[in-house]
């Protein structure tokens, strides 16, 4: 679509405010420069790009974070946030940090970053917002997940790790809460964070693991056949076909297709999830993003194998629209995040 | 590349339309000002500023037409990547790495696109980077060679003013005297009329009070109740959050007093009444009718032979009247609050009662025990107001708090944690006012307005500066503390309801100018400026009030103009059971006889 960037910048000028439309251009144009197409990845150059801010155990606006180690031999990290600790110091103390935030039910969310499985870490700075107000909106704790990235590492690294930090999690006796003791967690994640969301959810529900309910925002899925948002949206709204298929070659195994059950969760070689104790999802959908029509077959999907989804469709959102609190959108995903939460913490 | 960008798509109903806009961002985006680095970038690790944004979005614009495919990355690896957060820079950087080509540089009709966009919003520097810098230093340092002359000058008057504050809490007068000296002459450099420069005067002033303070005898506690009230009126009108304040509480008050036909309102510190008239009014139009309404006010016992409780007690008497809502006022009058003992509101079995604190508790607190001393606390008087608070088994208890951490043990952080409290409460007086309140342009008396609002701040901030022990009133402490001590109390927090916050906002962008966010914080509400919350509002009850959890959003309240809603009340004092019944509080010198209206009841007056 060289010859038509002028073209479609216009459209994206005219549906952002314009520091979302700098923020989102930016990361597009850097990314760019970090894709090869022999499938590698400049790592080192995409380190010295990112915007990372350090862990925080100083309050600021009632929220401190710190980072944890979850797996030694696979150094795991997390990045853990919670409601600051009701201490008389200026800084909690270790044993602070690991008192529950709350004697009533309070929500764990497991939170998996973005970045079609490449790109961003959990020290990301839009990342660390976007946490730290899920802790702010339901007084949670929100445990970022640093999982490995492709293409060095591939499918199912980043599952493995998911499925580690929510073992972990439901193992700290400080995250459970209520009076029944339990452990009450989310899973939640945006673009690539949203795809390992579920995958994570189902391994979950085939391990007995009680989950919540899945957060998936703008979640990550696609296919071998070009549905019709992706004709329609390509390279309009700051994302092409060309680099959604580079991302997933990166990702799936050497010689997969995008049928593949982890891109494809109700494709021709998927597994059923009929009969799984699989949690509620929240699913959100922006109406300019183009890999929407999976998107939304998955929620399709979940429906017909008998599963409690809540579609909210944004029509006129871009991908990223969450990542700074200047539209509706924002406010309105936002709320709907936190009803969710709160409905189904009990 | 002319482009024709659509102009306003909705987000915000007061931009101002124009054709060659980008659309603009809502509310709580807005204040930024030529010079300012864009607040929202900067949370993703991007110093850019607003009136660079532009220029920036045709500089990646034309860097991606040039980089086109995979010569893309090819010719990125060999470029010399600068400093990713000064966007700027690095766009403008790899623009003459990778296209040299002059003719792909800078468009003429961009430029021109470029010069015609209007920025509506003055120019001053904001305080919001000066904290980040001062306060966040673990992060990693941003350089400062890029900033202006006035912002230098600034942050140097900041350091003044917290070098002296330190020197202040060591004990070191001459050291201080010195520094308070220069920082008079940076001052000099600034401009005071506005931002940091004028916010910097006061504390200055309070600096100067605390190390050489005034005899006793010359300014007598700092003026008469009388004088306190007109400052806080002024400040109510000036600003959002007072209004903000009691249109929460009355929202929270009403819905807990659902299903009850008799309610007691106990209110901290009445003032002129200004929270009441909304909430008659509600409660006059509430389905099923309106309850028998007591109200009984708590404030400063009146010096001059006047009796001011009783004055707003008529006047809203006046306006129940007016609305068939049965209604009954009680005034107790209290040098301090602590004084107040509850069975001075005389609280009638099976009322419902609300106990309405705004801006009141924190003056209930003492020191801090510094983390060190591992003392245990002394009783304070909180802990012995909040113990009889939940013996009233109150429906509901709404607190409104500033939102800063102004009883630190260190004089030092209690000086700078107010010195960016105020200087953002100064920077959002100002940013209101020319924002544009939507009322008309009355400019001149906004101004006004706006001056007193101001010495109404001033009060507080130097009662925080140069006060302790018991002078000392202005305590706040943050919402998580306070959290921690109704809990502890044994009160549960209410959650106040996305419809509370819903119309928290429209309010805002009803009266307001822009620039002032409402964030929800797990069940209460804050109103701040540009992303710092200033003052909190959070409802509680108590463990076990025996009725469930009233349900949510079902009567909203009608949004009042309240300074045209209070009328002058009338001097007949109207005697009759279900009209005004008065019992004022009698001041220790005067004679017990005079003002005491009895109802018949038994002992009704308290001398306090």
């Amino acid at each position: 679509m060289a010859g038509s960037n002028e073209v479609n910048a216009n459209e994206s000028k005219m549906a952002v405010p314009l520091n979302t439309w700098v923020l989102i251009s930016n990361f597009k144009l850097a990314y760019n420069m970090l894709r090869r197409p022999d499938g590698t990845f400049d790592r080192h150059l995409a380190e010295f790009l990112d915007r990372k801010v350090p862990a925080n155990a100083t309050p600021v606006n009632g929220v401190i974070s710190f980072d944890v180690l979850i797996g030694r031999t696979s150094k795991l990290l997390s990045r853990i946030y919670r409601p600051a600790p009701s201490t008389s110091a200026a800084v909690p103390l270790l044993a602070d940090l690991y008192q529950p935030p709350s004697a009533d039910p309070f929500p764990v969310i497991i939170f998996f970053h973005g970045g079609s499985f490449a790109h961003s870490s959990s020290n990301s700075a839009i990342y660390d917002s976007l946490c730290r107000r899920f802790v702010s909106l339901c007084g949670a704790v929100v445990v970022s997940v640093n999982y490995r990235r492709s293409p060095e590492y591939k499918y199912p690294c980043a599952y493995d790790d998911g499925w580690a930090a929510l073992k972990w999690a439901s193992a700290e006796p400080w995250l459970q809460s209520g009076k029944d003791a339990k452990f009450r967690v989310f899973l939640a994640g945006d673009s690539s964070g949203g795809n390992i969301a579920h995958h994570v959810a189902v391994r979950a529900a085939e391990s007995g693991i009680e989950v919540s309910g899945n957060i998936l925002l703008n979640p990550m899925f696609g296919g071998n056949c070009r549905t019709e948002s992706e004709k329609r949206l390509d390279g309009k709204y700051f994302v092409t076909i060309r680099d959604r298929d580079w991302y997933w070659k990166a990702y799936l195994p050497e010689g997969a297709d995008r049928d593949h059950p982890a891109c494809n969760p109700f494709g021709p070689n998927a597994a059923k999830l009929d009969g799984l104790p699989f949690t509620k999802s929240l699913i959100i959908v922006a109406g300019l993003d183009l890999v929407q029509d999976w998107q939304l077959a998955y929620a399709e999907g979940l429906k017909k194998a008998g599963h409690s989804v809540k579609l909210v469709y944004r029509e006129q959102a871009t991908i990223g629209f969450y990542l700074l609190p200047n539209t509706d959108h924002f406010y309105q995903v936002m709320d709907e995040i936190k009803n969710f939460v709160m409905a189904n913490v009990q | 590349m002319s482009s024709s960008f659509r102009s306003d798509m909705g987000t915000d109903p007061y931009d101002s339309v124009g054709d060659d806009r980008w659309i603009i961002a809502s509310a709580s985006d807005r204040g930024s000002s030529r010079g300012e680095i864009d607040s929202l970038l900067h949370g993703a690790g991007y110093r850019v500023r607003s009136t660079d944004l532009r220029h920036v979005a045709i500089g990646l614009e034309q860097l991606e037409s040039t980089m086109v495919g995979d010569q893309c990355v090819a010719s990125s690896a060999e470029a010399i990547h600068y400093n990713p957060s000064d966007l700027t820079a690095w766009v403008d950087s790899m623009l003459s790495e990778l296209a040299p080509d002059p003719h792909l540089l800078r468009h003429p009709l961009s430029t021109a696109a470029a010069n015609t966009w209007a920025d509506p919003t003055q120019q001053r520097p904001s305080l919001h980077r000066l904290e980040n810098h001062h306060q966040h230093r673990n992060v990693p340092a941003v350089s400062l060679q890029s900033m202006d002359e006035e912002e230098d000058a600034a942050i140097r008057l900041v350091h003044l003013l917290v070098s002296c504050a330190d020197s202040v809490q060591r004990g070191d007068s001459e050291m201080a005297g010195s520094l308070l000296d220069q920082t008079r002459l940076a001052l000099a450099r600034v401009n005071t009329g506005f931002g940091i420069g004028k916010v910097a005067g006061y504390f200055v002033d309070a600096l100067c009070r605390r190390l050489y303070p005034p005899p006793p005898s010359a300014t007598g506690g700092g003026g008469s109740a009388a004088n306190l009230e007109i400052l806080y009126h002024h400040f109510y009108e000036a600003c959002p959050y007072i209004k903000f304040a009691h249109f929460t509480a009355n929202q929270a008050i009403l819905e807990a007093f659902q299903g009850h036909d008799r309610v007691h309102v106990v209110d901290f510190n009445l003032m002129h009444g200004l929270q009441w008239p909304a909430l008659i009014q509600a409660l006059a139009l509430r389905p099923g009718g309106p309850p028998l309404l007591r109200l009984t006010g708590i404030g400063a016992p009146s010096p001059d032979g006047r009796d001011a409780l009783r004055e707003v007690g008529l006047r809203l008497a006046e306006l129940a009247r007016s609305v068939q809502v049965r209604f009954a006022f009680r005034g107790v009058a209290a040098t301090r609050l602590e004084h107040v003992r509850p069975w001075m509101f005389q609280v009638a079995p099976g009322e419902a009662v609300a106990v309405n604190t705004v801006l009141q508790l924190h003056r209930l607190l003492g020191d801090r025990a510094s983390p060190e001393g591992g003392d245990a606390a002394a009783a304070e008087p909180i802990d012995t107001v909040l113990e009889w608070i939940v013996g009233l088994k109150p429906k509901i208890v709404t607190v409104v708090e500033q939102e800063a951490d102004h009883n630190k043990p260190s004089f030092l952080d209690r000086f700078t944690e107010a010195l960016f409290y105020y200087s953002t409460m100064f920077d959002s007086l100002e940013g209101g006012r020319v924002g544009g309140s939507h009322r008309g342009g009355q400019q001149q008396q906004q101004t006004v307005v706006a001056a007193v609002a101001e010495a109404y701040l001033q009060r507080e901030m130097c009662n925080i500066v140069c006060c302790e022990g018991a002078a000392r009133v202005e305590r706040h402490e943050p919402l998580a503390r306070w959290r921690d001590r109704l809990g502890r109390a044994g009160l549960r927090a209410v959650h106040l309801g996305s419809n509370a916050f819903k119309q928290a906002s429209m309010l805002l962008t009803l009266f307001s100018g822009e620039g002032y966010c409402v964030e929800e914080v797990a069940g209460c509400l804050t109103l701040g400026w540009h992303s710092r919350p200033l003052i909190s509002a959070s409802a509680w009850r108590a463990d076990d009030a025996d009725d469930a959890s009233p349900p949510r959003d079902h009567q909203t309240l009608v949004l009042q103009d309240h300074s045209s809603s209070i009328t002058s009340g009338s001097n007949n004092v109207v005697d009759g059971d279900d009209h005004l019944h008065q019992h004022s509080v009698m001041r220790s010198h005067m004679g017990s006889s005079d003002r005491i209206n009895d109802t018949g009841s038994g002992s009704s007056c308290s001398r306090v």
